[in-house]
Formats: structure tokens, sequence, C-alpha cells
């Protein structure tokens, strides 16, 4: 069977990105290929890891789990936007947001290649869970595998910043 | 791995997707919230000449609630079903498992019906929506019928290649409930899971894991419903479950069938002491 081409247009991190695509391209190759968002990290391709996390029309997804032709006509904002999406406005020090600065400062992070998916859906369920009790935490952190850091670590940058 | 090739189309309505449905019965495949699909798009494992995406039909993402039961579109995502007011209320069985489906992202794309219709082995929602009463709004070229949960989901008979489900209902019925499940990874599909609820004196039984299909157990029920507020000693529920049983128990590469069916009395008389603790404290 032929590829289907065919065209589409969203907006990438407040930029406009169009391009002619086949209909089987994943949203997450998409985005490194055609919009050059290298914080869309491609590990599982499948839905399990987490990594290609990224946020359309306001909400947070699996990159590797929609098509590109599926994004058409969308506003997707990546790991590049999340000053703007994380809650309370995050006002930067040394380029970084306050969950950015928690993970930085608990160790959240080792190889990083898990990070930019973890901070974006982090993001987004803290702006909606205020205050989030710890059951609700590890609910949301099923969704991410991270084999360096051991989750503690992660839980902890993540407590650290409510309320 | 990536997709094979396929035809993509985004009908606007529900008519326009089963007319395609009806020229691409074998071949084309419903797309919604994709959690399930895509993946298997993605392995290869399906492989679809057209992919019909329904994302965008508008008034299937809404949860009604009619004179007896609670109608929910075909886009009605789960994280949406979890935390609506009407479900807690209603259907608390479906709010009690949906807790336990997957994590909040995954949640918020996968819809309710996409998940009882991929009927994975295993998987919550099926035996729940069998053990409910759940029906379907199963749609064709040629006119609509309801289908009862338990013949779809069941082992008898699966869903046409030319239908499609356009709504699931669920029975409103204000129940004290309790759901338990052992997987080997939380938010991961459960070895076994148990769903106990009760209303007045229905009680209702719901295990997946146990049978290739959801297993809805009336004798499991009628067990515990007798013993409350007591709940049955772990090798009375495995007795009572025997008589459920319909055909093999299922077994795959990490859980055999001896212990499936080990850990269903146990995971059920936790879901029934869950239920029974939030009978004790209304």
């Amino acid at each position: 069977m032929t590829d289907d081409l065919m065209d589409v247009v969203m907006s990438v991190d407040g930029a406009t990105v169009s391009a002619r695509v086949r209909a089987r391209l994943l949203l997450s190759d998409f985005l490194r290929e055609h919009a050059a968002a290298g914080g869309v990290h491609v590990a599982c391709g499948h839905g399990v890891c987490g990594a290609c996390t990224i946020v359309v029309d306001g909400v947070a997804v699996r990159a590797c789990l929609m098509l590109a032709v599926q994004a058409d006509g969308c506003a997707v904002q990546t790991i590049a936007s999340l000053p703007l999406f994380e809650a309370g406005g995050a006002p930067e020090i040394d380029g970084l947001t306050r969950l950015q600065r928690a993970f930085r400062d608990h160790h959240a992070l080792q190889c990083g290649y898990c990070t930019p998916g973890l901070l974006v859906s982090t993001a987004k369920f803290l702006a909606e869970f205020k205050s989030p009790n710890r059951a609700q935490i590890l609910d949301h952190l099923n969704g991410h595998l991270c084999r360096c850091s051991g989750y503690a670590n992660i839980i902890a940058a993540i407590e650290s910043v409510l309320q | 791995m990536k997709p094979a090739p396929f035809r993509y189309v985004r009908p606007g309505s529900v008519a326009e997707a089963v007319g395609l449905l009806a020229t691409h019965a074998t071949t084309g495949r419903l797309l919604a919230g994709g959690q399930s699909l895509m993946p298997l798009l993605s392995r290869r494992v399906e492989r679809p000449s057209l992919v019909i995406d329904i994302n965008r039909i508008a008034g299937l993402d809404e949860i009604e609630i009619l004179p007896t039961r609670i109608r929910m579109g075909a886009l009605v995502r789960q994280e949406q079903a979890l935390w609506s007011p009407i479900v807690h209320r209603d259907v608390a069985g479906l709010a009690a498992a949906l807790a336990w489906v997957a994590n909040p992202v995954v949640r918020q794309r996968g819809t309710v019906i996409g998940n009882l219709v991929t009927n994975s082995p295993g998987a919550e929602l099926p035996a729940v929506a069998m053990a409910l009463g759940a029906e379907f709004v199963v749609r064709r070229v040629n006119g609509e019928e309801i289908v009862a949960a338990e013949t779809l989901l069941g082992p008898c008979r699966g869903l046409a290649a030319d239908a499609m489900i356009t709504h699931v209902l669920w029975p409103r019925r204000p129940a004290h409930v309790g759901f338990y499940e052992v997987a080997r990874r939380e938010g991961h599909a459960p070895v076994v899971s148990s769903l106990v609820t009760l209303t007045g004196e229905d009680c209702r039984v719901a295990l997946s894991g146990v049978c290739p299909t959801g297993l809805a157990c009336p004798s499991v029920a009628r067990m515990i419903a007798q013993r409350l507020p007591r709940v049955p000693e772990v090798a009375e529920l495995a007795g009572a479950l025997r008589e459920d049983l319909l055909g093999s128990v299922y077994s795959d590469a990490y859980s055999s069938a001896r212990y499936r069916l080990e850990v269903a009395p146990v995971v059920s008389q936790r879901a029934a002491r869950l239920m029974a603790l939030q009978i004790g404290s209304a």
C-alpha cells in the first residue's frame, strides 16, 4: 500500500508549522523532524514511558499515541513552553521555572531523558490538582518511567512545590 | 516500530463514519482516544487500510442523565467519567474501577467506550460493564440496536466489523462499592481485578483476568450479600467462584491459570471488605 500524504498546519510552541506528511506519521516524530522540537523525547514509542508527553489544546497527551494529522489545526506545546503553562506563571530564575529548580535541587534527574515529559505532565497535573496527596502523586507518576532516580527524588521534588 | 501505511479520514458525523465502515468493513478501524489502537498500529499488530478518526464528531463527548440510565458518548474520556459527579452518584462501580485504569495522561485521552470495545483480557472496565448490566448503542448503516454488554463483550459474540458503538448506557443505581486489583505494575493491566457493589439487596461482582473475557459472578455475589456485615473466607469465595466460571481459565506468559484462580478469591475478598467498610461508615 502506498503512503497517503496529507497537509497539516499546527502551532508548535507559538510558531506555525506546516508540512505535507504521511498519514501514519506519529505526532512525536513530526515534532522532532518538522518542528525541530528536540525536547520531545522518544523512547518506547507505544505509550508506556511518558517521555514524549506534550500538551495539545491544553491537554497533556503522549505524542507517540497521536498521529500528526490528528493535530491538524491544534495548538501544541512542548517543554519549551513550560513557563507558559506551569501553574502560577513561574517567574524564571537561572532560566528555570520553579518546577525545574525543584527537580534540580532534589536531584530528581540523572540522565535527563525522561525529564521533559515528566515536567510537562507534572506541570499540567499541578495546575489541576493544587494540593494532591501522595496517592494522587503516585497515580500521576504511574505514567512515567525513570530508570535512574528510583522516583523517591521525583516525589520529593513535586512535594516541595506544593502550596 | 512505526505504523504500516494506511489512509486517514476524519468524518464529521456518525452517519459518515458508519458509511465508511460499511465500505471498508474488514480493513477499516475507528480511532477514538487511540490509547489502545495506536500501540497496536505502531507494533503492526493491526494493519488497517483505513483509519477513521472520530475525534471531531460533535456531540459524542457528553455524559447525559436519562430517567433510568446514564448515557455516555463514544468520545467521553476516562478522566472525564472518573471526575463526573453524576457517575460517582449513579454508577459508582465504574468510577471506582476507572481510578485503577492507567494514569491521568492516558485517561485524559483514552475513552470509556474504546477501553470497553478493545476488551483486552484482564482489563477492568469490560467486566464492570457486564456485571452492572450496561448496554451499548450499536449503529450500522441500516439502523441502530441496543445490545447488552454481556452479549457483546462475552465469549460468544464480538462487534460486527461494520458497526460503531456510539453510546454506552449505564443503569442508574446508587451503590456501595469496593474495588481491588493485583497488577504486576500499578496502572497497568491487572492480573485479576474485582468490583463488588451493593444496592439494597442487589449485590454484583465483576472479575477480570480470570476468564479471557470479563466475568459477572452471581454465586460469589450471593455469598457476599448473605454474610454482610462480615466478609466470607477466601476458601468459601473460591468455592463460589467455581460455580461462576464459564469455560476455561485465562493464562498468559506472566500469570498461569492456577495462579489467577488462587488470586481471584483473595482479590474478591479485599473488594468485599472495602465495600463493607464503606457501608459501615455510611
